[in-house]
């Protein structure tokens, strides 16, 4: 029977043909080849709802389609493509085409209604981006994981550069590409041993590492090359160093840096890529392969104090910065922390709700910030707006609909899923893994943050008067500008819905739709139910009873206190730089935590004189031993080849003296002087 | 009849009188007839073995042997010409520009 299965492939094929069309055609077509980039991406959004369907059905897929290395033998070690789907691939799949189809109407208003050139290479970009996103979610092992995941860090950096004439993007496309990388580097080594460990690298079915693992841990596992190591720690090890990609990729302390500087792509480009999909592609990895996390309950409290204590970091940074995007991206990095602090408290499926409330409410907001610019002319200076909820009321609110939402306050999807992150941090920290709790504290005070800086932005952007005349008489934008807004704005405020956990407690009324979808599956293994199970086996994570609305409404106090401030200090008609009274800690936050400043300095102060250093050795020792070798040669050479002088008597006289010495030896040896 | 060691000294002393020509003389003409004496007492050696053995391969070979030597006095002849040509003698010590 042919279903939506057979298709599947094509969800992330449509995509890459749109970027080979745009690539070669882009010129001779309408508008750049946006229109190929539309219709491939509604394409792939048809077949992964058909896949959704059919997922929902409670089918699964777990095949190897192509095999391109296998050794000889029957145990080998193979290194194939496949496509896995099930229920967390199928929520990914509808998620990344969504907003990969919204943000390629949004482009028609943001890049060719501006008049931009070079539109055949920024569809080709975000056609290969969104092509490689796809296959990345529907990856069956880790090494195709692999190769998608640096395909999208690719796109990333074509499209952070793609105002490659100006001095900063490039700059940014350099700095993004070269600090993933970095956490990529890692990634890599984790793969090379992963296959080292197992044998294999899938992510499901019949002999996947997960379950390897699990089987080693339970004694049961017939062969796992462990290097000498305890199993325990073994995995511990190559979890944390997958963990590397994943800080990199999701922006996670302390390789959060690129994330911001990445803003001077276009804004479609940050809403796509550094919002809603690559930057998920960290957080997606660890709920991917958490049956193999779960294993672990060093890299799990790893992954929440990294998490947590990122969700405060950059909440605090984003309270000062001046341009729309800048505090959107800090919020990026922040809300991330959230997810990755949910997975290590072992909230799989409240890191899951977060990250699909995240990708709708984060690409509304850079979408919101995007027309706001095309408004502005390219001003993305919040304090050069003011006043425009009454010229475009319809970014306005959608925007409030996504800030609400990225605030947390009841009852956008935001609120929903961050309380939950919260919640499971709260009650497996209660209940016995006290490390969580200083995870839960740091995300509950930046709530209070988050609520802050996002209705600070709102309030500089939209409310009082405006302060300059540009934003007194803003550029309209069309139909392809608010179009995709208003999705976006009644799913950010509808999304929550799929799991209201602290409604159902007080009601009795059945509302946690994820939680049923995350739970069950044809594959075991990659359920949420087998993940409790694991966690409370191995990682000894024990809930605590706390009532789920108690911890909500804790949070959603706090979210209102940040936004409340907000209130009080910016929605008047000439707000002023309160933040400015901070005196020292703003200049702090300003500058980054001096971040940038720290890792120049260990470039220029230990890498490059320790660079020096191997230098030094690779052309005193190493080459040293090499050329000495052949000077003695040469040298050699130089003096035995004067033996060849040209006249023909000497050498007879040689070849007779020859036979003479070889006689005598054999002579000697043979004993025929005896 | 005469026995074997009789023929093998005169070889002997025919290949160390070729040998000696080789070592010491400058002319090519010289050398030419030197390697002709040191092919004949390996002549001498294989007809002396043949008639001492009964067996004719020896002398047979040693037919070849003369062939192989009138062969090579045509090829030696040809040098020798050129050498002359290029140096206006035949001395074997002057053409030595195939060196270090």
């Amino acid at each position: 029977m042919v279903g939506a299965f057979d298709y599947a492939p094509a969800i992330v094929l449509l995509p890459f043909l749109s970027f080979l069309v745009a690539l070669a055609g882009g010129k001779y077509l309408p508008k750049g080849g946006a229109f190929g980039g539309i219709a491939a991406t509604a394409g792939s959004l048809v077949l992964s709802a058909w896949v959704f369907l059919t997922v929902s059905a409670g089918n699964a897929y777990n095949e190897t389609l192509y095999t391109w290395v296998a050794g000889a033998g029957e145990e080998t070690t193979r290194l194939t493509f496949g496509l896995l789907l099930d229920p967390l691939a199928a929520m990914m799949l509808l998620i990344v085409s969504l907003v990969a189809l919204l943000v390629h109407v949004f482009s028609l208003g943001y890049m060719n209604d501006e008049g931009e050139t070079g539109l055949p290479r920024y569809y080709a970009g975000l056609g290969l981006f969104t092509a490689s996103m796809l296959g990345f979610v529907v990856a069956d092992n880790l090494l195709m994981a692999f190769m998608f995941f640096e395909l999208v860090g690719l796109c990333s950096y074509l499209l952070i550069g793609f105002w490659f004439r100006d001095s900063g993007p490039p700059s940014a496309a350099k700095k993004a590409f070269l600090v993933t990388r970095f956490g990529d580097y890692f990634f890599l080594v984790g793969v090379v041993a992963v296959f080292a460990t197992f044998g294999t690298a899938k992510f499901a079915g019949e002999g996947a590492f997960p379950v390897i693992a699990e089987e080693a841990l339970a004694g049961s596992a017939a062969e796992v090359t462990t290097f000498g190591f305890a199993p325990e720690t073994w995995f511990t090890i190559l979890g944390l160093l997958i963990l590397g990609g994943v800080i990199g990729k999701s922006a996670q302390f302390p390789l959060h840096t690129w994330l911001p500087d990445a803003m001077e792509g276009p804004t479609p480009v940050s809403a796509l890529i550094h919002a809603a999909t690559m930057v998920a592609a960290g957080v997606y990895l660890v709920a991917r392969m958490y049956g193999f996390y779960a294993l672990s309950p060093t890299a799990l409290g790893i992954i929440a104090l990294v998490g947590g204590f990122t969700a405060l970091f950059a909440a605090t940074m984003g309270v000062v910065k001046r341009e729309i995007k800048q505090v959107l991206a800090y919020s990026t990095i922040s809300q991330y922390g959230y997810m990755m602090l949910g997975l290590g408290a072992g909230g799989y499926v409240a890191a899951s709700f977060h990250l699909l409330t995240h990708a709708f409410f984060k690409a509304l907001l850079f979408l919101g910030a995007g027309a706001v610019i095309i408004a502005m002319h390219h001003d993305e200076d919040m304090w050069n707006m003011g006043g425009l909820k009454e010229r475009m009321p319809v970014t306005y609110y959608t925007f409030l609909s996504g800030s609400l939402a990225l605030a947390g306050i009841v009852p956008f999807a935001g609120f929903w899923s961050k309380d939950e992150v919260l919640y499971e941090a709260l009650v497996h920290g209660l209940g016995g893994s006290p490390l969580l709790l200083a995870g839960y504290a740091m995300g509950l005070v930046a709530v209070f943050f988050t609520g802050f800086y996002t209705f600070r932005m709102v309030f500089l952007t939209f409310h009082g008067e405006p302060r300059t005349e540009v934003a007194r008489d803003p550029h309209g934008v069309r139909w392809n500008v608010k179009g995709p807004l208003v999705v976006l704005g009644i799913l950010a405020a509808t999304i929550g819905f799929v799991n209201m956990v602290p409604v159902q407690d007080l009601t009795g009324i059945h509302l946690e739709f994820l939680h049923d979808w995350l739970a069950h599956g044809e594959l075991s293994a990659l359920t949420a139910e087998h993940y409790g199970e694991l966690l409370h086996d191995y990682a000894h994570y024990t809930s605590a009873d706390v009532a789920s609305y108690v911890a909500g409404a804790v949070s959603l106090a706090l979210a209102l206190a940040g936004a409340g401030l907000a209130h009080v200090l910016y929605n008047v008609p000439e707000p002023t730089e309160h933040t400015a009274k901070l005196g020292a800690v703003k200049d702090l936050w300003y500058n980054n935590y001096y971040q940038d400043e720290y890792q120049i300095w260990i470039a220029t102060s230990v890498v490059l004189p320790l660079s020096r250093l191997a230098d030094k050795f690779d052309q005193g020792v190493v080459d040293g031993v090499v050329n000495g070798v052949s000077s003695v040669s040469l040298f050699a050479g130089s003096r035995i080849r004067r033996i060849q002088t040209g006249v023909v008597s000497n050498y007879a006289a040689l070849l007779t003296l020859g036979l003479t010495a070889l006689l005598v030896v054999f002579g000697v040896l043979g004993g025929w002087f005896v | 009849m005469v026995p074997v060691q009789w023929y093998l000294l005169l070889a002997t002393a025919v290949f160390c009188i070729g040998l000696f020509g080789i070592l010491t003389r400058k002319n090519a003409l010289l050398f030419l007839m030197s390697v002709e004496l040191m092919l004949n007492a390996a002549n001498i050696n294989l007809v002396a073995f043949s008639a001492y053995w009964g067996n004719i391969t020896g002398q047979t070979f040693s037919l070849f042997t003369m062939a192989l030597a009138a062969a090579e006095v045509a090829v030696g002849i040809g040098i020798i010409l050129v050498l002359y040509r290029n140096f206006d003698d035949v001395d074997v010590t002057l053409a030595k520009g195939m060196r270090w």
